[in-house]
């Protein structure tokens, strides 16, 4: 090999992958404890306490922005940076700027969630925060791109790895996402109203909305998956060709897909049908990333009994084979007939968030983590553990709320015998009180799953700091001898 | 950079692309799936499909109206349109099974009085199952799924007690036109005594407290001029439906939680209470009569009329 795996740390940046690896840690356990609360208010309503800032209405988009955002933002941020400097073998142009990234960032998460709680909200799903905070996001992200950019540009390698393509599509596109979107009229610091009206501002919102999924959810996290499954695996990537392949595809057709949340309303039927048809090409290119990365293994596949990192990667590959088939299916309008407005939205989101998103994170995290230290996991068998947690509950998750959705849909289009509607509103959410108290448990299951990598990696950092103290000691001891 | 090789060394085996990064990086470079590639063909063809059928590109101030149609009946003609939202809708709620099976029960409530209503077994059980879903859709929110109300804000329809009337009709008109219920408030107009007095005529009315001379004295203020209840609630305060006044004399509190409250001393504090401050803004009925139909109207006339005792 030309080139060493083995860099040493004062090669690239490892201080800002440090950094926004942990910071990913703390806001996915607020986050998915959030959520798991705000899951609970569905269930046993009392929960809400009448406290304001506690109630599931605030509460949902705290969630939310935790968990994408912080959780997810931080993660890209963390693995991005990590990967564009290894595999262009160049460092990041500079600390401050890097650290600019992070305290930005990062506050401007902190303020996002503190401003809800406060009932501060432009009130657009996953673009809730307010003018100021989404002028701050413009110039961390600006930032972002001219670091990662400029280690592009000054690689020592002929060519671009397909990890850095979907990172960089997942920037750009980020951007311009963020900015329409969020044009608007501000009447105060703390007050704004949508540049667009009506029908327009819906799809404005659906085009950010499902475009944040693809990119900040999809694109990106297979920037992710690029790197740390064949990595893990040691072997190459299954097809340079599906690659590009499934790559252009992916980024020319989600922009066009984002009106079939809209189905049924006001918007014009043919932007239905077009975001329909669209959703449906969208299907294989999906899956290209799902067989380029499972079929990484193939040759392999003893390494799922003995490597706990890799039962995370691959099982993070099948959700998200799994949801990109359920999303093409639930955006036909006949289908989406019956899912729109119940909790199936809610399912095929989370199979996406917790058995795609989450999964990949926490699998490469778990490959990352010691290599920032420097050391070893601290217990494998805690990842075994973590593994099943997660599993378990994504999975009481997700059947739950095909159990809610599919069932309250069916209900709400139930005729009896003389053709009336053969249930009211009220006897819906009546059923839904069991399902949701399911789910409550899968999430449950699930942050206890993240909790305990939450120990796991503390325990990896300090095992590191007295390993590192330990040499030291040995080091100080040789000297002194001669 | 050395990697031109491949990493097994089977001969046939596909190649890398001869890159590597981060040390050990590499890409075979192994065709596209043949089933892959096959499967993304057909969604192809079916997006193309799809695109005939249904109304799809935009081009100009128009876009592609698709092959597909919807037909439907308006004014007794036939109308045939392409395929939209607003034509499916149409289409579904002429033709649909279940609008049609709905269709036929209406028509035959519209057209039937409500007496013959009441005997026909079959419209009884329709009655039932629609005002059912009628009554949780649009009364229960305030009436309560039952149709048990709340105390001092929405009357009970369980019983046999009507404010406006139990007749077919007279719930017909209040649910057509919503009702205003409305007391005046005799706070600045009776002295806290006088008050006193006429709280303990009305719950003598109902036997709650025994006659005494405090009722003696507020009887003279309820049907004489001083206080001038009589008006509305009637000489002997058996109430007047025309006005929405309740009955005073039997044991149904609208008002006033006289059952709950524990003490003599509570129960007269909760009528005086109404008598000083009055029923105002809260007994506020919608009118129905715009969203829902004629028949919706009759068959929940019914329907409330069977939950409690109607008359």
């Amino acid at each position: 090999m030309a080139h060493s795996a083995a860099a040493p740390a004062e090669q690239y940046n490892y201080d800002i992958v440090r950094k926004f690896t942990i910071m990913a840690m703390v806001w996915g356990v607020l986050g998915m404890s959030a959520g798991l609360y705000a899951a609970s208010e569905l269930a046993w309503p009392f929960l809400n306490f009448d406290i304001p800032q506690i109630t599931f209405g605030r509460l949902r988009p705290v969630h939310t922005t935790l968990v994408i955002f912080g959780f997810g933002g931080c993660a890209l941020f963390a693995t991005s940076y990590y990967v564009v400097q290894r595999t262009c073998q160049a460092r990041l142009p500079s600390n401050v700027l890097a650290d600019f990234t992070f305290y930005g960032w990062n506050v401007g998460v902190l303020l996002g969630v503190l401003s809800y709680m406060a009932g501060f909200s432009q009130g657009k799903e996953y673009a809730e925060f307010e003018w100021p905070l989404d002028l701050a996001i413009v110039a961390v992200w600006v930032v972002y791109f001219y670091n990662f950019v400029s280690v592009i540009v000054r690689r020592s390698q002929p060519h671009i790895y397909v990890a850095n393509w979907f990172y960089l599509a997942f920037i750009l596109a980020t951007a311009i996402l963020h900015i329409f979107n969020n044009i608007s009229v501000p009447v105060s610091l703390t007050k704004s109203y949508s540049m667009y009206a009506g029908v327009q501002d819906a799809m404005t919102q659906w085009w950010y909305g499902h475009n944040a999924v693809g990119f900040f959810l999809t694109a990106a996290f297979l920037g992710m998956m690029y790197y740390f499954v064949p990595k893990q695996a040691g072997r190459p990537v299954y097809s340079y060709r599906l690659s590009i392949i499934h790559f252009w595809a992916l980024i020319f057709l989600y922009m066009w897909v984002g009106a079939h949340h809209l189905h049924w309303t006001a918007l014009p039927d043919w932007v239905s049908t077009l975001s329909a048809t669209f959703s449906v090409l969208l299907l294989l290119p999906s899956w290209g990333g799902m067989i380029n990365g499972i079929m990484t293994l193939s040759g392999a596949w003893d390494k799922l009994r003995s490597d706990p990192i890799m039962l995370f990667l691959i099982t993070s590959m099948s959700f998200y084979g799994m949801s990109t088939f359920e999303g093409p299916l639930m955006s036909l309008k006949s289908v989406n007939a019956l899912s729109h407005y119940t909790d199936w939205t809610i399912g095929h989101v989370h199979s996406g968030a917790l058995g795609w998103v989450a999964l990949v994170s926490f699998g490469s995290f778990y490959h990352l983590f010691p290599r920032l230290y420097d050391t070893r996991i601290h217990s494998t068998k805690l990842i075994y553990v973590h593994f099943w947690l997660a599993t378990v509950g994504i999975v009481l998750y997700i059947t739950s709320m095909w159990v809610a959705g599919i069932g309250q849909g069916l209900m709400l289009r139930g005729f009896d015998d003389y053709g009336n509607l053969a249930y009211s509103f009220i006897e819906t959410v009546e059923f839904l009180h069991k399902p949701y108290v399911w789910r409550a448990i899968g999430g449950a299951f699930f942050v206890a799953g993240i909790l305990l990598m939450a120990y796991n990696l503390v325990m990896t950092a300090l095992d590191a700091r007295r390993e590192r103290s330990k040499l030291e000691a040995k080091l100080a001891a040789k000297l002194a001898r001669t | 950079m050395s990697d031109t090789t491949t990493t097994t060394s089977t001969p046939g085996a596909v190649q890398t692309t001869g890159h590597a990064w981060d040390g050990d990086l590499q890409e075979f470079n192994n065709p596209l799936p043949r089933w892959w590639l096959w499967s993304f063909y057909a969604t192809v063809v079916f997006a193309v499909f799809y695109w005939f059928a249904y109304p799809a590109w935009p081009f100009g101030k128009t876009w592609t109206k698709g092959f597909t149609t919807a037909t439907y009946t308006e004014g007794g003609q036939s109308h045939t349109m392409r395929w939209n939202t607003r034509s499916a809708l149409l289409e579904d709620l002429d033709s649909g099974s279940d609008a049609k099976r709905q269709r036929q029960y209406l028509d035959k409530i519209a057209q039937t009085d409500y007496a013959a209503i009441a005997k026909d077994p079959q419209m009884v059980a329709f009655v039932n199952q629609a005002g059912k879903r009628l009554f949780e859709t649009n009364c229960s929110a305030c009436h309560g799924r039952g149709g048990q109300g709340v105390v001092g804000l929405f009357p009970n329809l369980v019983d046999d007690d009507w404010l406006w009337g139990g007749s077919y009709q007279a719930i017909e008109t209040t649910l057509k036109h919503g009702r205003n219920g409305y007391m005046p408030a005799f706070g600045s107009v009776l002295n806290a005594t006088q008050i006193d007095d006429v709280a303990n005529y009305v719950l003598s009315l109902s036997g709650v407290v025994p006659s005494s001379e405090a009722s003696a004295r507020g009887q003279k203020i309820f049907t004489g001029a001083t206080g001038g209840c009589y008006m509305c609630h009637g000489d002997d305060g058996k109430g007047i439906k025309s006005m929405g006044a309740a009955n005073l004399t039997d044991k149904i509190w609208t008002i006033a939680n006289v059952p709950a409250a524990q003490s003599p001393a509570d129960k007269l504090a909760a009528v005086r209470a109404v008598i000083g401050n009055g029923v105002q803004n809260v007994r506020k009925m919608p009118a129905w009569g715009e969203r829902l139909s004629a028949a919706e109207i009759k068959l929940m006339a019914v329907y409330v009329h069977q939950l409690g005792g109607g008359q």
